[in-house]
């Protein structure tokens, strides 16, 4: 039972379902279709019971904040009034039950889905605008060379993608010029800052990669027993 | 005790009160005309439920939690963390509905053994369908210290599986590609076009203008590479290169400041647009 | 016990400024007018392009991978993508990565098919003009399934109906089948389906982006493993533009104008204060 208990095991299978996968890019024989199509349906059902995970931790965390009293329990009373609805009406599904669709119309289900997470959702990040503008106006200083560059590629970027350059444009005779100089920021500078962010990436991706197959990087089996 | 600035601010919460109390009133006056106030083809006003009172039930509904959310901006106050946990028990409720039950659980494990048309398609769930759940089900043992081991493999068909896959598509879509795209523009622009006399406006527009633009884009993109690479020290003509590659990064993180100034801004415009057609129901 | 006493509470008025402002500059649009006509842009312009090239019948996927957090900008491209589709008799196939945005993207549909029917005086049926497949978990490994059977990927659409015995999938077995995928990402979506699918099942692949994300996009625009990228809100407007019908995104588009100015202004207006400063030789 402690061979079970070991990491080797898992990284034998890590390496050679790698290997499978790594293979399976270059053989055209319908074998190959037929593992992608395995795996992937294997990957269909586990996603189902990971969710299981994620909605445990986030109760386990109101719960025990609500058992300790910790700062704001009161507060995790209302994540499982939210909860409690949502699940009765689902589950009663307006009359329907659990296993079967409603055919037409909209649920309570989806009432709650549209008229509670739906607004919440949208405006919370929202808010974001208000902290944005408050934030550039007082931190957003040409303090030196490089801030100065960035300060003006974000003038520039803000003026041109918005109607109101054009219109300006046109008063000087030239409605294009802050649209042109957009677009040369976007496919100049920037286009050869993302490309060298997504080369180092990828290059450190495959690194990664490899290391997962090779059994040197282990952190997500989450240590020897 | 009561010191004199004890008394000030629970008059100051006292006037908080009073103005939440009439905001709180305003709303549901301007709630109720705006949703069940309507005007008739002779211009007079009548009280109606609508077609939809579920609706503009959830419409006022949802015109409360907008507001309540931005009144973050005054202050974090209750009322705020109420509607933040509200949301969260929501967002759980509904993951476990529909993302785990409807979309995942019953299609793929409920309906293809409990509901099998045939004994055949049993048969084939059984087969096909067995190793999937209990490798599902031993993901869920993450969760105990004394079992988790087991949990190990799941993860590691999942882990492996992905790492394997990602090592020829990643070199593939986002290195051998993109070293590709660096330079092809070149090639676009010099070979294979009947060259426009030098120096007029087309070979301004059709070859000077591209390599230009191609040719920064190349030490751009090197200069920032090597901006990153800290597996040497950056002395002298390294230093001033990497110099290079740090200016093409700030205009870079500019324009994306720029965008993401855009984008939030947009949300805001959502939620106005919202406020205005479908809780006031002012005509577009 | 004593306590101490406590502070009184101090309000940052440039805070309070900044914040009217906003939103003056956001509501002022929806008072008045003021026109402001906009050229779309290229990357936009690609897109529509790719799709208007499409004749009836052809098949479209959009991958709708949003939830309500990036609905003001990305719903709107959504319906308009939508529109196009059925102006042209292309059948548009819907599904998602983000469970999320689930009902969100059933809505859009539901809503957007009887707005073009009343537009073009026809009656868009679901699973005959449309087809809304739902979600499926897990983007990359995914992908790879849809792109060798697709059938299997969703052996049922949203509302239980086997995909086998749709008529909008006759002829649609795999991703090869279909003459343009569009994603609207609120998240890193587009790159799994540049790596995953349009690199290695070779079709034509559109982007749908945040504007948060759009500057990512360019790399691959200018290697053509997106033909075609909608940014943001004005992206939206741009492509409403191109289609000629009004939406969200060309009423967005005056309040953004004024709140980019409004930004734009403070920035530089905060900058040249510093400045005259420093020449005073003042400290910052």
């Amino acid at each position: 039972m402690s061979f079970f208990k070991r990491l080797t095991l898992p990284l034998l299978i890590v390496f050679g379902i790698g290997l499978l996968g790594f293979a399976q890019e270059f053989v055209p024989h319908p074998i190959a279709h037929d593992f992608t199509e395995a795996m992937t349906t294997c990957f269909k059902i586990m996603g189902g019971f990971a969710m299981i995970l994620g909605i445990y931790s986030l109760t386990h965390l109101h719960v025990t904040r609500i058992r300790q009293q910790g700062p704001g329990w009161g507060y995790s009373m209302f994540v499982f009034l939210g909860a409690g609805v949502m699940i009765v009406l689902g589950v009663w599904n307006d009359g329907v039950g659990p296993l079967r669709e409603v055919s037409e119309g909209k649920t309570y289900f989806d009432w709650g889905y549209d008229y509670i997470y739906v607004p919440c959702q949208a405006t919370i990040f929202s808010i974001l605008a208000f902290f944005m503008a408050s934030a550039a106006f007082r931190t957003f200083r040409a303090r030196n060379v490089a801030a100065a560059m960035l300060l003006i590629a974000a003038v520039v970027v803000m003026f041109g993608r918005v109607p109101v350059s054009e219109t300006v444009g046109r008063w000087f005779g030239t409605p294009d010029v802050f649209t042109n100089a957009t677009d040369f920021l976007m496919n100049g500078p920037n286009l050869a800052a993302k490309r060298g962010i997504i080369l180092g990436v990828s290059l450190g991706g495959l690194a990664q990669s490899l290391r997962i197959l090779l059994g040197i990087e282990r952190s997500y089996l989450g240590g020897q027993d | 005790m009561t010191t004199p600035q004890n008394k000030s601010n629970k008059k100051t919460s006292s006037v908080e009160m009073a103005v939440l109390a009439i905001l709180a009133v305003v709303f549901l006056v301007v709630s109720l005309l705006a949703q069940f106030i309507v005007k008739d083809a002779d211009g007079h006003y009548y009280f109606t439920t609508g077609a939809d009172l579920r609706g503009s039930l959830g419409v006022i509904l949802a015109a409360g939690l907008t507001l309540v959310m931005y009144s973050f901006l005054y202050r974090d106050n209750a009322l705020f963390k109420i509607a933040e946990n509200l949301y969260v028990g929501v967002a759980l409720g509904y993951m476990v509905i529909t993302i785990t039950w409807r979309e995942a659980l019953r299609p793929e494990v409920y309906d293809k053994f409990f509901n099998a048309p045939t004994w055949g398609a049993f048969r084939e769930a059984l087969l096909y369908r067995s190793v999937p759940v209990i490798l599902g089900v031993l993901l869920i043992t993450r969760l105990s210290r004394k079992h988790g081991w087991i949990s190990r493999y799941s993860y590691a068909l999942i882990i492996g599986y992905g790492a394997g896959v990602g090592i020829p598509l990643t070199t593939h879509s986002f290195i051998l590609k993109q070293l590709y795209a660096g330079v092809a523009p070149l090639q676009d622009a010099i070979v294979g076009k009947t060259s426009p006399a030098l120096f007029s406006w087309p070979w301004f527009a059709d070859v000077a203008y591209p390599v230009f633009l191609t040719a920064l884009v190349v030490v751009g993109t090197v200069a920032v590479l090597f901006y990153f690479f800290y597996s040497i020290e950056h002395k002298r003509t390294g230093r001033t290169f990497s110099q290079v590659g740090i200016f093409f990064l700030m205009v870079s993180f500019g324009a994306s400041f720029g965008y993401t100034v855009m984008g939030r801004v947009s949300l805001l415009i959502g939620r106005v647009q919202f406020l205005l057609y479908e809780w006031l129901k002012i005509p577009k | 016990m004593s306590s101490l006493p406590l502070q009184p509470r101090r309000i940052d008025l440039s805070r309070w400024v900044i914040y009217g402002l906003v939103c003056l500059a956001v509501l002022l649009p929806y008072v008045i007018y003021v026109e402001m006509p906009f050229t779309p842009s290229k990357e936009a312009k690609g897109l529509y392009d790719q799709l208007e090239a499409l004749k009836k019948g052809d098949h479209v996927l959009l991958a709708f991978d949003f939830d309500p957090a990036s609905q003001a900008e990305l719903r709107p491209m959504g319906r308009a993508l939508l529109l196009h589709c059925f102006r042209k008799g292309v059948i548009p196939v819907v599904m998602t990565f983000w469970p999320n945005g689930l009902n969100m993207d059933k809505e859009i549909i539901e809503k957007t098919a009887p707005e073009a029917g009343k537009m073009w005086s026809r009656e868009f049926k679901n699973g005959r003009d449309y087809v809304f497949l739902g979600f499926r978990p897990g983007d990359t490994s995914f992908i790879l399934l849809m792109g060798e059977n697709l059938k299997t990927a969703f052996d049922k659409d949203y509302y239980q109906n086997p995909t086998q015995k749709l008529p909008g999938l006759t002829d649609v077995n795999t991703l090869k089948d279909m003459k343009l995928v569009v994603d609207l990402a609120a998240g890193a979506t587009v790159q799994a389906w540049i790596a995953w699918g349009s690199d290695r099942f070779g079709f034509p692949l559109g982007a749908g982006t945040t504007a948060v994300s759009a500057p990512d996009m360019y790399p691959f625009l200018q290697s053509r493993q997106v033909v075609g990228l909608l940014g943001g809100l004005r992206g939206a407007a741009d492509y409403e533009v191109l289609l000629n019908v009004n939406g969200d995104g060309r009423l967005g588009m005056q309040a953004q104008s004024f709140t980019h100015l409004l930004l734009v202004g403070l920035i530089l207006f905060a900058n040249v204060v510093v400045f005259i400063r420093w020449i005073r030789g003042g400290k910052d």
